[in-house]
């Protein structure tokens, strides 16, 4: 493909690995950087031969308001492919793009050519089968999520840098407030072993059990989604499954979670999963190398006893 | 408040069988309302018991809509009426063409004041079909609300970014997306069932509408399974110090 190629990113990492993707797809690649000027050389150094910044918004609007200008720029410019960034705000910039350019904004988890049409592949049924997608509309926007692309970072760092001049403007909705985020930062994606707690912990209190046992094994705490959204009782970032993180760990011991698709998804390329569960009938030891089949509150203290 | 709840129906993904060649089945699966979907009824359903007005059921879909039971289902959450816009025969929308056609359904029930979606459909999850919609109108559009709070001509939200939160102040009408922690839907009880049954419905069709859905901007090569890693299954079970030095034994290598 030896057509343009967009790419809308907010922070260098992003800018870097869809840069890179692009490149990797064979199309000139150019960069849109949203507030992130910092982000040029990651652009540069993986491929992008115009890069244009646009500077962070004043305080009171988004940088959704930006969407109208890059539309009338994609358009004046011709673009083929225009990949953005999965935060977030670039799913809502995708979504005003695709309209804008009469098309369906996709999701991708993998994203290739074949023959001149852009494929891209995504979970469906809450990560029960993989979906294959060519784009047949004249442009395509796709969003792309952190890891799909590796960074090269082996470009010549000689793009031509542009700056986008018009004032983002988002009518009918004025930003207030904006308050950094609660809890701490994880990166759970690095981490050798998971261990992942679920409902069948009665109490907030009682992940203590899980957490004396991952400090013991040197793991990481992870959770299913309902012990971050129905409970809070962990950050956002620590949910596993298709909606939240995807890991690769060497140890998965899933503890008092029934392992329905959704959750198994993130968890299902782990070298050795371990489950601990009082339901002999639960699905997740259908998923397991070793289950056992107990009370985790008999269980993880026998346990921890046991290795310490 | 005239509130509007787009909700979209999918097969129960839990019923959904994988053939042996990795194909799906979903002769078991019946249909259903997406659980995030749910989010956006209930979020409609808070804000009418604050300050009035109604909550208005908007779906896009194809045969599986006539169902009589999914329709109660859905308007039992929280709904007062409940508009269905179907599609003809095989041809699913893609999420332009279900924008389209939610715009086009929205003009037909009049005035508005909010549109709320859910986090994503139970199927695809694309998360973009509010996103779009919104671009469509040509109406103030967020994606990731968390809360929603009336004051009047405005709405004051709170919005979801990767590292921070937002306060947003939006003028109506808007197009709201929300999270899936947004709210806990509630349970439809007997007495919700019953009287959903006695609400009105409306339905039209995608032709008369006059949306074309016979071309869609992709085309699905193939929905397969993911390959799954073997596993050994070994299960353990009884005396809980036998089963934990068993199992120290057999992933002692992952321990160390
Ligand atoms: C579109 C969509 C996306 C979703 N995305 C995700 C996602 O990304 N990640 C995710 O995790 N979920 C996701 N879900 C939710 C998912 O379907 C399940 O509801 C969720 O994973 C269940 O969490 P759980 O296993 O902790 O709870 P449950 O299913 O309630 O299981 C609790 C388990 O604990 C066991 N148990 C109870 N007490 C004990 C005890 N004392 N000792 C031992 N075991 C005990 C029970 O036997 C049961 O098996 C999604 C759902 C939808 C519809
Ligand atoms: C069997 C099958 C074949 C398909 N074939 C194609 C194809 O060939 N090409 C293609 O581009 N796409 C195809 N699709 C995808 C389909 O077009 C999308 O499911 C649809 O566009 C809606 O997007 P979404 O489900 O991802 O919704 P999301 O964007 O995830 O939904 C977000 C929210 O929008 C609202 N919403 C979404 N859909 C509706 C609806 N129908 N009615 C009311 N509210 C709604 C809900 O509030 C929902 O929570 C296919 C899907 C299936 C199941």
């Amino acid at each position: 493909m030896s057509e343009n190629i967009w790419v809308v990113a907010q922070d260098a990492k992003a800018a870097g690995e869809l840069c890179a993707g692009a490149q990797a797809l064979g199309g000139v690649v150019h960069a849109v950087l949203l507030g992130c000027e910092e982000a040029t050389k990651a652009a540069a150094a993986n491929g992008a031969q115009t890069v244009v910044t646009a500077s962070t918004p004043a305080a009171n609007t988004l940088l959704e308001g930006y969407a109208d200008a890059l539309l009338a720029l994609f358009e004046e410019r011709g673009a083929r492919l225009v990949m953005v960034q999965a935060s977030t705000t670039g799913r809502l910039l995708a979504g005003k793009l695709a309209s804008g350019l009469h098309t369906s904004a996709l999701g991708a988890t993998t994203l290739a050519l074949d023959g001149e049409a852009v494929t891209v592949t995504y979970l469906v049924y809450g990560g029960t089968a993989v979906c294959t997608r060519r784009i047949i509309s004249p442009t395509a926007v796709v969003t792309v999520g952190g890891g799909v692309f590796e960074a090269a970072n082996a470009g010549a760092d000689s793009a031509a840098i542009e700056q986008l001049t018009v004032t983002p403007n988002t009518p009918g909705i004025t930003l207030k407030a904006t308050a950094p985020k609660q809890g701490e930062q994880v990166n759970l994606s690095a981490a050798k072993r998971v261990i992942g707690v679920g409902r069948g912990f009665g109490a907030e209190g009682d992940l203590d059990l899980a957490r004396s046992l991952a400090t013991l094994i040197g793991a990481e705490l992870a959770c299913s989604r309902p012990i971050t959204e129905g409970e809070d009782w962990m950050a956002r970032e620590r949910y596993i499954g298709v909606s939240g993180a995807v890991l690769k760990p060497d140890l998965y011991v899933a503890i008092g979670i029934s392992g329905q698709v959704q959750h198994m998804v993130g968890v299902n390329q782990a070298r050795t999963i371990v489950a601990i569960n009082k339901d002999k009938n639960a699905p997740v030891f259908k998923q397991a190398d070793v289950g056992i089949v107990g009370d985790l509150y008999t269980i993880l203290p026998a346990l921890t006893a046991a290795l310490r | 408040m005239r509130v509007i709840a787009c909700c979209k129906a999918a097969p129960e993904e839990q019923d959904i069988v994988v053939n042996g060649d990795g194909t799906l089945s979903f002769e078991r699966a019946a249909w259903k309302f997406g659980s995030y979907d749910l989010n956006a009824v209930e979020a409609g359903r808070q804000l009418v018991e604050q300050v009035g007005g109604e909550v208005i059921g908007l779906t896009v879909g194809g045969e599986a809509l006539a169902s009589a039971k999914l329709r109660k289902d859905i308007i039992s959450r929280g709904l007062d009426s409940l508009n269905i816009v179907t599609v003809a025969g095989s041809a699913v929308p893609d999420t332009l063409q279900t924008a389209q056609l939610l715009a086009a359904g929205l003009g037909k029930v009049g005035s508005y004041d909010l549109v709320l979606c859910g986090a994503g459909s139970s199927d695809e999850y694309t998360q973009q079909v509010g996103n779009q919609l919104g671009a469509l109108l040509g109406i103030p559009t967020l994606n990731a609300i968390n809360s929603i709070t009336p004051n009047g001509t405005t709405v004051t939200v709170e919005r979801v970014l990767e590292n921070e939160v937002q306060t947003l102040e939006v003028t109506l009408p808007a197009v709201l997306s929300l999270t899936s922690g947004a709210n806990t839907p509630r349970i439809a009880g007997m007495k919700d069932i019953l009287a959903a049954g006695k609400k009105e419905t409306t339905e039209t069709t995608a032709a008369a509408l006059g949306v074309d859905t016979t071309t869609v901007s992709a085309q699905v090569s193939s929905v397969v399974a993911p390959k799954q890693t073997a596993r050994q299954r070994t299960i353990l079970e009884g005396d809980v110090a036998e089963v934990t030095t068993k199992l120290i034994e057999l992933i002692g290598a992952d321990l160390r």
